[in-house]
């Protein structure tokens, strides 16, 4: 049996403390262990980005991280950002301009995202598209959700 | 995937051909080797561990030695199976007397993976091999070093293979010089301590 | 055909759960007292297994049970085939060899399952593998499909006696006559390589076994939900309804997910029956490239026979076909091959010939696009290269030799996957290649733009390509459809649904036929405890097959619903119509009945009936056609090529397509899109490769490459034709494989136009730009002969 730590961390504004195996994956514990699925694992090597939350802010790869080292530190995922009755205008946009087919690696580009239109409020289509590069999509050909990224920061804008 | 190369060895033929059939240095020379025992003068056993980049584990391993002329040639058939995959290698050896008291050993052979080996692992197969062969004829000449100065002066042979960390560290190394090599870690080599030059004069002009 | 609903683009009912990320995918499920399953694989392609010793792993705290063929005893069998062989062919051979749930005696391809380890976690089950001993003897494995017909060839299924799955001809007219008389007869080998569908979400299972209710509950995320749980339930010998299988959202399909024969699907239902305890599985990533299916992998010896002015006489193609290791889902594939090469174009002699060959790979079965990529790839480069024999520009060529609309429907002669002869039954080839090349500006490219240019030392080539997509084939789906006593409306179909949009697409069929709100439309899909009778989503059937079925159903109810209200209210039935979720007097609205209220009348809790009548407003239909309807369109496309480093920029993709009416215009251009990205994947990023030993070597993101945002084309412009087909009252075609077929043989002829001064020929995709440069290098040594 190997050694247990406990860990103590916030996630989506709430701490939690729990005992993890070290190797217990951050994607893992945040889904199995803490109930939160909507973040999903679609390659557990680092690539397709569906595991995207945000690290102190910084979108990471929760799949490339061990729950243990997120001791102490902040976590966000996509449960965070809207619910049904009031959706981020990233959610909005993305209903909106049909950014999202199967759905299944939504919540890895909404949270990578979530930095981005904050840090740029008129995106130009080339800086999104590097900005959506480390996420994968197989359904919709990633147009639709360039679009709605645009539509996003027109929302946010107006809504200041 | 084929391997072949040379490597010239400072002594002479019968006492390389010698040293090569020592399964001890056999062993040492692929460190990670955890044991090697002999079946019989053709054939042996044991397992080692290997890391390929994001690939590691233990292998069984056994090694056949077949078409032997000694000390001309001879042809190394290697078998490996462990939870990351399988690896099969033959390769023929030749040890040639170049006269002038060292022996050219030429090599060539074909390598064959499977498993997790092959499907994650293979980009990295080429690299890592190539380094273990250079470090692993850093210990054969090492080990013959030894083995000529304690013939020389009639005491035992005092050799000490460089352990499994050694070994890693030295093939991550190689690793990284190679892709030192490219043009742009060049100019970084060149940036880095300058602007570290930059950065202490300033400070002491500030001062 | 546009209504209120139908024509709109509605936006979708189900984004906000996955938008949230409450959703609930198949790994998000957890039940009480859960196990969880892992796979041991054979790293060996081909080998004889000699032992597997699991008691050490028994010993490891945490695993619960180890299972190998030798332990299920008599429930270890093969198969049976998921898709019937075609005896409708006259002079087909096939040999079945169905999927084994778990390798026995023998392994056929790196992958296959040795050992079913349960443990309480899935770390513990994976760590497991450790402890189990496997001994092998490895074989000499096939993965060539020439090398695997020839006499000395090793076996994968030695009682056959041959490596050969299947010989398939079909001819139309006599191709051999043809091209004696051809002027011009051009000859080709060409190479179509196997991609993955690497759907986001890996394949799952989980499995609960009520002892005491005496009742399965399977959830999957599968396209063919029905299918599994009959299979599931004549395997285990339960009846039907002890069975129940549930689709979450599925995080993609594109095809693999339809299989009901794998290792999951068979072993354990078995096993949770004995173990009383929930059970789940999810595949990893590498597991998914190695043993879920894949498709493509086809090589082609394919000629055509022209005159000197370019009028096709005859295609003949031969073609060997990779099925893998074994042949659970019949000629789907090649098939769907047979029938599109010929496509669009008047082709009056015709020889196609499938060799349908074993390997030590994993099972070809239907990847987006399914078998018909390969016959467009390889009509479009034969055209291509008749064009430069003849020196004809290719649109020109193409614009001779597409059929003319007057001659739909039109009779191929050619039988396809569903059995029956494929016939396209509506729309006007001419027109789309006429609009595609309208959208791109082909002409003044061609005369203007490209010669100045190339005038600049740049390469940049236009390619366009024309191409059809059997859909919507049968057999049949059903609905039924239920309006509620609060007068909401519950349609339940047995498809599944893995991001196509039915929740939204179904609902707007039954607003508009019965005049509700959409958001008082509830759809449910993939659950057999809701609907068990249906074949499943694939071949772009969904919206064409449930819908029209979903049309019916509503029609009725709405029928029904005029006839009841006709009654209550004491008016003609031609006085009353229905409106806002209401049924009215025409003219007097105050004047109602609500349909909900309506549906609480026509199921009385007392008193008695009229004989014959059915309760509530509710009504079940199916829908089969007599023969699948044909989408098509034309591709174009601007690409831009770096000589020095082959690297290609899509700059321009056009796309005109045809899909009959259209449901939801926002869902058909969203397939159109994804279809291309895939397309685009499979003509320069994405390829299985295989070793000499069948190893796969691209079994991870890092080698296998998936196309992201920044290699997306500059500009895509969609453009849309809407001939309703015929097969169907609302005219619908389907349109999910449409972007994935075309654009390979496009990209192909663009970058060899792109290169032209290289003198480059392209007879193979996935394409790379270290495949370009050799290519390019083979050209220029070539040049001299």
């Amino acid at each position: 049996m190997t050694k247990q730590y406990t860990i103590r961390l916030t996630v989506n504004g709430r701490e939690y403390q729990r005992t993890v195996e070290p190797r217990l994956l951050l994607a893992d514990f945040l889904r199995h262990e803490l109930n939160l699925s909507g973040t999903h694992v679609g390659c557990e090597h680092g690539i397709c980005g569906a595991c995207t939350i945000l690290f102190d802010g910084e979108p990471m790869r929760s799949c490339l991280l061990f729950a243990v080292q997120a001791d102490g530190h902040d976590i966000r995922t996509v449960e965070s950002l809207g619910t049904p009755e009031q959706l981020h205008p990233l959610q909005e946009a993305f209903n909106e301009k049909h950014a999202l087919q199967c759905g299944f690696c939504t919540p890895g580009f909404l949270m990578s995202l979530v930095p981005f239109v904050e840090s740029h409020p008129q995106p130009s289509e080339e800086e999104i598209r590097e900005a959506i590069d480390g996420n994968i999509c197989r359904c919709t050909g990633y147009e639709n959700i360039i679009a709605a990224v645009k539509l996003a920061t027109e929302k946010m804008a107006a809504d200041q | 995937m084929r391997i072949e190369g040379e490597h010239v060895f400072k002594g002479p033929r019968a006492d390389v051909y010698e040293m090569f059939r020592d399964p001890q240095v056999l062993a040492s020379a692929l460190p990670g080797t955890q044991e090697l025992k002999k079946i019989d003068d053709n054939h042996f056993e044991g397992t080692i561990n290997l890391r390929i980049g994001p690939v590691s584990g233990s292998f069984a391993g056994k090694l056949e030695v077949s078409d032997e002329v000694p000390p001309e040639k001879c042809t190394l058939t290697v078998e490996g199976r462990g939870a990351p995959g399988f690896a099969k290698g033959v390769g023929h050896v030749q040890f040639l007397d170049q006269g002038d008291g060292t022996t050219l050993m030429k090599y060539d052979g074909d390598v064959q993976i499977g498993g997790t080996l092959a499907s994650v692992g293979q980009r990295m197969i080429d690299s890592v091999s190539k380094s273990m062969i250079r470090q692993g004829f850093e210990t054969f000449d090492k080990a013959l070093e030894s083995r000529l100065a304690a013939k020389a002066s009639g005491n035992s042979v005092e050799f000490t293979p460089p352990t499994e960390a050694e070994f890693a560290s030295k093939v991550a190394k190689d690793m990284t010089k190679q892709i030192l090599k490219t043009q742009e870690a060049r100019i970084l080599m060149y940036l880095i301590p300058m602007v570290a030059i930059l950065g202490i004069i300033a400070y002491l002009l500030s001062r | 055909m546009a209504g209120k609903f139908i024509g709109q683009p509605i936006k979708r009912k189900e984004d906000v759960w996955l938008l949230t990320g409450k959703a609930e995918f198949l790994d998000d499920i957890n039940l009480p007292g859960m196990l969880h399953a892992a796979f041991l694989r054979s790293d060996y392609a081909h080998a004889r297994i000699l032992k597997i010793d699991y008691s050490a792993a028994l010993r490891r705290p945490g695993v619960v049970a180890v299972y190998t063929a030798q332990d299920f005893g008599d429930y270890w069998r093969p198969g049976p085939l998921q898709v019937p062989p075609p005896t409708a062919i006259k002079g087909s051979l096939f040999n079945a060899k169905p999927l084994v749930p778990i390798a026995k005696d023998k392994v056929r391809f790196s992958g296959e399952p040795l050992a079913v380890v349960i443990a309480e976690s899935r770390y513990i089950a994976e760590d497991a593998f450790d402890d189990i001993v496997v001994e092998m003897e490895p074989l000499e494995a096939v993965t060539d499909l020439e090398k695997a017909l020839e006499p000395n060839s090793p076996l994968i299924h030695e009682d056959l006696g041959t490596n050969l799955a299947a010989n398939v001809i079909q001819q139309v007219g006599n191709y051999d006559e043809a091209a004696a008389q051809a002027d011009v007869v051009i000859k080709r080998k060409i190479l179509v390589d196997r991609g993955a569908a690497a759907a986001m979400e890996n394949r799952g299972f989980v499995v609960d076994w009520n002892e005491r209710a005496q009742e399965l509950t399977v959830w999957a995320n599968t396209q063919a939900p029905i299918p599994l749980r009959n299979a599931i339930a004549a395997k285990l010998g339960l009846f039907e309804d002890q069975v129940r299988v549930i689709t979450p959202f599925i995080g993609g399909g594109f095809g693999p997910k339809i299989m009901t024969s794998q290792a999951d699907d068979v072993l354990l239902p078995w096993i949770a029956m004995r173990l009383k305890r929930p059970i789940k599985w999810v595949e990893d990533r590498r597991e998914n490239f190695l043993a879920t299916t894949s498709e493509r992998d086809q090589v082609h010896y394919a000629e055509i026979a022209l005159t000197k002015d370019g009028k096709i006489l005859g295609v003949k193609d031969v073609f060997y076909h990779d099925t893998g290791a074994y042949d659970p889902y019949g000629m789907t594939v090649p098939l769907n091959t047979q029938t599109h090469t010929i496509s669009a174009y008047d082709v009056p002699n015709f020889y196609t010939e499938i060799k349908m060959v074993f390997t030590n790979k994993f099972v070809v079965t239907p990847v987006r696009g399914a078998g018909r990529p390969e016959g467009v790839y390889v009509m479009e480069r034969l055209m291509d290269y008749a064009a430069r024999e003849l020196k004809m520009d290719p649109a020109e060529i193409r614009m001779k030799n597409l059929l003319r609309p007057e001659k739909l429907p039109y009779h191929t002669g050619v039988i396809g996957q569903d059995f029956v002869e494929n016939v396209l039954d509506s729309g006007d080839y001419p027109a789309a290649l006429r609009k595609a090349m309208d959208m791109i500006g082909y002409e003044k490219f061609v005369k203007e733009e490209q010669p100045r240019l190339r005038a600049e030392g740049k390469h940049k080539g236009i390619g366009i390509v024309c191409f059809t997509e059997g859909t919507a084939v049968g057999p049949y789906e059903g609905v039924r459809i239920t309006v509620g006593a609060n007068g909401k409306v519950n349609l339940v179909t047995g498809i599944s649904t893995q991001g196509q949009g039915h929740f939204t697409s179904l609902a707007q069929i039954v607003a508009e036929q019965l005049s509700v709100p959409i958001d008082d439309v509830n759809v449910i899909t993939g659950d057999t405890g809701h609907f068990h009778w249906g074949a499943g989503t694939f071949a772009s059937r969904g919206i064409t097959i449930a819908g029209t079925a979903a049309f019916s159903a509503a029609t009725k109810i709405r029928e029904k619903a005029i006839k009841l209200g006709s009654k209550y209210l004491g008016v003609p039935e031609d006085q009353i119509e229905l409106s806002e979720g209401k049924i009215i007097v025409k003219g007097d609205p105050a004047t109602f009945i609500t349909l909900g209220d309506m549906a609480m009348r026509a199921n009385p809790t007392r008193g008695v009936v009229e004989p014959g009548v059915e309760p509530g407003l509710e009504a079940v239909a199916y829908y089969g056609p007599p023969h699948g309807a044909t989408g098509y369109g034309s591709v174009a496309m601007i690409v831009d090529v770096d000589p020095e480093t082959m690297k290609v920029k899509v700059e321009r993709f056009v796309i005109v397509h045809d899909c009959g009416t259209i449901v939801n215009p926002l869902i058909v251009e969203g397939q159109i899109l994804g279809g291309m990205s895939m397309g685009l994947g499979q003509s320069f990023f994405e390829q299985m490769v295989y070793d000499e030993n069948a190893q796969l070597l691209s079994a991870s993101f890092m080698d296998y490459l998936m196309p992201q945002a920044t290699d997306m084309p500059e500009k895509i412009e969609i453009g849309h034709l809407a001939t309703p087909s015929p097969l169907n009252p609302l005219g619908i075609k389907g349109v999910g494989e449409a972007g994935a077929i075309p654009t390979p043989p496009a990209f192909a002829q663009a970058v060899e136009n792109a290169l032209a001064d290289f003198g480059l020929q392209i007879m193979e995709t996935p394409l790379s730009p270290s495949k370009l440069f050799g290519l390019a290098r083979q050209a220029r040594q070539g040049k001299g002969e």
